[in-house]
């Protein structure tokens, strides 16, 4: 027995339970977001409900109605399993990071019996109080599958040397994380065991279902190969400016800021590596800490735009009292250079956007800088998503470059500006728009209804599913309005222009 | 006695002499203060370009004022569209919840924006609009911004003129009308109206909006000839559907100058 594994099954759905306590007497669904989302992972409860991963939010919900839907936080997940990946380090010298939830240890060489291995990876874990929440599964076998197979079989189990043949025998074929199309061709062909998979002659299983074959054989008879990988550490850069007097006035602060940021640069350089988020910290005399955090445009390791990007961010901070402390921290670490476009002259300064993009959330909130799309949708205000305006993606690719076109049209295109919908008072005669408020109606065109069914996810005003029939009107004064009549009541929702 | 020039040089001294007439003449007349190409904004709309002298000029503050439906919206996505085809970027402020509404992207996309190079700002009052405005000026990279013509201190678009013209940038403001002080400031004013709005087919559902037609009037223009007018048309932003039948007009007569969308 070489090979332990720490498994969290279901691991998604276990950290949402461990953010919300409340779920977790309820079958549960993870999915990726709310609306238009998909279901990535459900706990056993909602899977015999009917649920599936990989259906829609709203089909997951149809077939699990009691089930609650928790959106997966992968910055989150990804964070609690560095810190058990960390926590593992005391059980052994290597560990693999197989995926959130799965991670393997080598034991060999370790002192103690075979449950002694087991109970020190189950100690490990639990040093940390959030992970000894997570419902862990601890195997123990001759190799990385084996082991995996034993932690998903039962919590504990151990599998000695020359017993993994016979021990995978009567496992199910899943177990092989194969394709669904896959485990249903081998099915057809009445294979439902890794017994009677492993006992499938060789070559013509290969010859039939491809070279990935071979290895599928290979583990159905118990046979692992594969070396365990240690797992990259992570490079952590930050520096610290403590007890060397208070920052009182901004030129200070900066002067204290400019010296930390050379430094973190200096470090960044001798580690080859450029950054693509900062992370700054105030400690304040009255013990207040004032966490920043900024994104660059492109990762970078030069001291002048990491310090303009953090002066720009600090434009909308108050403090109340003298700073004592700075921490810095420099995060997404990139290898390699700055990749310049091939028409990089004429193009905008990811740089520079970058930090009028700092600026502006600085001086106008968080959402102050986005950039628009048009998507698919049955209504006007459907159409439109924003989505945060990233400024390394000014720069242009050559094709893009060569192709900029250039308009010369006769004839401009009419815009439209959307409204956030207004009650409007509308006179009808003859079945159509014939006065709003006091203004006639010269010209209108419609109606064009728009009834969506009950799974659709906007809902009206009365929480119903949208229902409604726009008119474009012309008024007596000149204006163009899009009127809709929502089961009996009108809103001015847009004009053109 | 004197021996005639030989026809070549004659021939030369004709071209010279014309060159010169032609050089006079045009220093003499309003298109000599055509603006270079580099120097402008082109709407890409001839007719209005032409009255303007080859375009927006760069570096300066422009307006667009008329009523909701006058076609300045139209006029600011083609300068947006200029932007952003040339490769670079432009920018966007606006008050979404305010009277004007927020830009609708569609329509944007639909007038030539290359939405990916648009930045869209939403601001929710005077002063931010300004502040939105004066950080996008000071970055220097955004070759067209609009916003609307809030009414701001005469200090604020004294800076916001100095930065466009520093970043050499066309700040566009939008809106019914111009205080007086970015009357002042401005550069240049054009004053838009739709006198005729095009219908196609026949009424109801057979009905549907083709376009407007619109008339540009030029206030004022600091480095061009003022007073010229323009008109164009601008066709509806939907191209889904073919036209149901040949537009129709329907004139409004007696636009009222300022309309305002509280209805």
């Amino acid at each position: 027995m070489s090979v332990a594994c720490a498994l969290v099954p279901a691991y998604r759905v276990a950290v949402a339970r461990l953010a919300a306590p409340a779920l977790r007497e309820r079958p549960l669904i993870v999915a990726d977001k709310l609306e238009r989302g998909h279901a990535l992972e459900l706990c056993p409860r909602a899977y015999d409900l009917g649920a599936r991963a990989g259906m829609t939010l709203v089909q997951a919900a149809a077939c699990a109605r009691e089930a609650a839907v928790a959106v997966a936080d992968p910055a989150r997940e990804r964070a609690l399993w560095e810190r058990a990946l960390d926590a593992l380090d005391a059980a052994s010298p290597l560990v693999e990071d197989a995926g959130n939830g799965t991670a393997f240890l080598e034991m060999r060489g370790i002192a103690g019996s075979e449950s002694h291995y087991v109970a020190s990876v189950r100690e490990a874990f639990a040093s940390d109080p959030e992970l000894a929440a997570l419902p862990l599964a601890v195997g123990l076998g001759p190799n990385k599958f084996v082991a995996r197979a034993a932690a998903l079989v039962r919590d504990g189990t151990i599998v000695r040397d020359g017993d993994e043949r016979a021990f995978v025998a009567p496992l199910p074929l899943h177990v092989l994380g194969l394709e669904r199309a896959t485990l249903e061709r081998l099915e057809l062909l009445g294979v439902t065991t890794l017994r009677t998979l492993a006992a499938l002659p060789h070559g013509p299983f290969v010859r039939r279902f491809g070279a990935e074959a071979a290895r599928w054989h290979a583990l159905a008879g118990g046979v692992d190969d594969a070396p365990l990988v240690p797992r990259v550490r992570r490079l952590a850069i930050d520096r610290s400016l403590f007890g060397e007097g208070t920052a009182e006035r901004e030129d200070q602060l900066l002067f204290a800021l400019r010296t930390l940021v050379a430094r973190v640069a200096e470090d960044l350089a001798l580690a080859g590596k450029r950054c693509g988020v900062l992370r700054l910290e105030m400690e304040c005399e009255d013990g207040e800490r004032h966490p920043l955090q900024t994104t660059l445009a492109q990762p970078t390791s030069q001291t002048a735009t990491m310090f303009d990007l953090l002066r720009a961010r600090l434009e909308g901070v108050v403090l109340r009292s003298p700073v004592v402390g700075l921490h810095l921290a420099a995060e997404r670490l990139e290898d390699g250079g700055a990749k310049l476009s091939l028409f990089a002259n004429r193009d905008p300064d990811p740089d520079v956007v970058g930090v009028a993009l700092a600026r502006l959330e600085a001086a106008l909130g968080p959402g102050s800088a986005l950039r628009a799309s048009v998507v698919a949708g049955n209504r006007y205000e459907a159409r439109v998503a924003y989505e945060p305006f990233v400024a390394a993606h000014v720069t242009r690719s050559a094709r893009a470059a060569l192709a900029a076109p250039a308009h010369d049209d006769a004839r401009g295109t009419l815009a439209y500006r959307l409204l956030a919908p207004r009650r409007v008072e509308v006179r009808v005669r003859g079945g159509r728009p014939d006065a709003v408020g006091a203004r006639r109606v010269l010209e209108a065109a419609g109606p064009w209804r728009v009834d969506e069914a009950w799974w659709a996810e906007a809902l009206d005003t009365g929480g119903r599913p949208i229902q409604n029939d726009a008119y474009d009107v012309l008024l007596d004064d000149g204006a163009l309005c899009r009127i809709v009549n929502e089961r009996g009541r009108w809103f001015l929702c847009g004009t053109y222009d | 006695m004197v021996s005639p020039m030989p026809l070549d040089q004659r021939r030369a001294a004709l071209d010279g002499l014309r060159a010169a007439l032609a050089a006079g003449h045009r220093g003499a007349s309003p298109e000599a203060f055509t603006q270079a190409e580099a120097s402008v904004v082109r709407s890409g709309l001839g007719s209005l370009d032409a009255a303007l002298g080859g375009g927006f000029p760069r570096g300066t503050i422009a307006t667009l004022e008329g009523p909701p439906g006058s076609g300045r919206s139209a006029v600011a996505a083609r300068l947006l569209a200029t932007a952003t085809a040339g490769g670079g970027l432009a920018a966007l402020v606006e008050s979404p919840n305010g009277p004007e509404g927020a830009f609708y992207p569609p329509a944007l996309a639909a007038a030539g924006v290359d939405l990916a190079r648009l930045l869209v700002v939403p601001a929710k009052d005077a002063a931010g609009i300004a502040r939105a405005a004066d950080i996008l000026l000071r970055a220097a990279a955004f070759g067209v911004v609009v916003i609307p013509a809030v009414a701001l201190k005469a200090t604020a678009w004294t800076r916001l003129a100095g930065l466009t013209h520093r970043s050499n940038a066309l700040l566009v403001a939008l809106g019914v009308a111009a205080s007086d002080e970015l009357r002042y400031f401005a550069s240049l004013r054009v004053r838009l109206q739709a006198p005729a709005v095009r219908w196609s087919g026949g009424t109801g559902l057979f009905c549907a909006l083709a376009g407007i037609e619109v008339e540009a009037a030029v206030l004022k223009h600091k480095r061009a000839v003022p007073g010229k007018r323009a008109r164009f048309d601008c066709t509806t932003f939907e191209r889904d559907g073919a036209p149901l039948a040949a537009p129709r007009e329907c004139v409004v007569r007696g636009v009222a100058a300022e309309r305002t969308i509280a209805l």
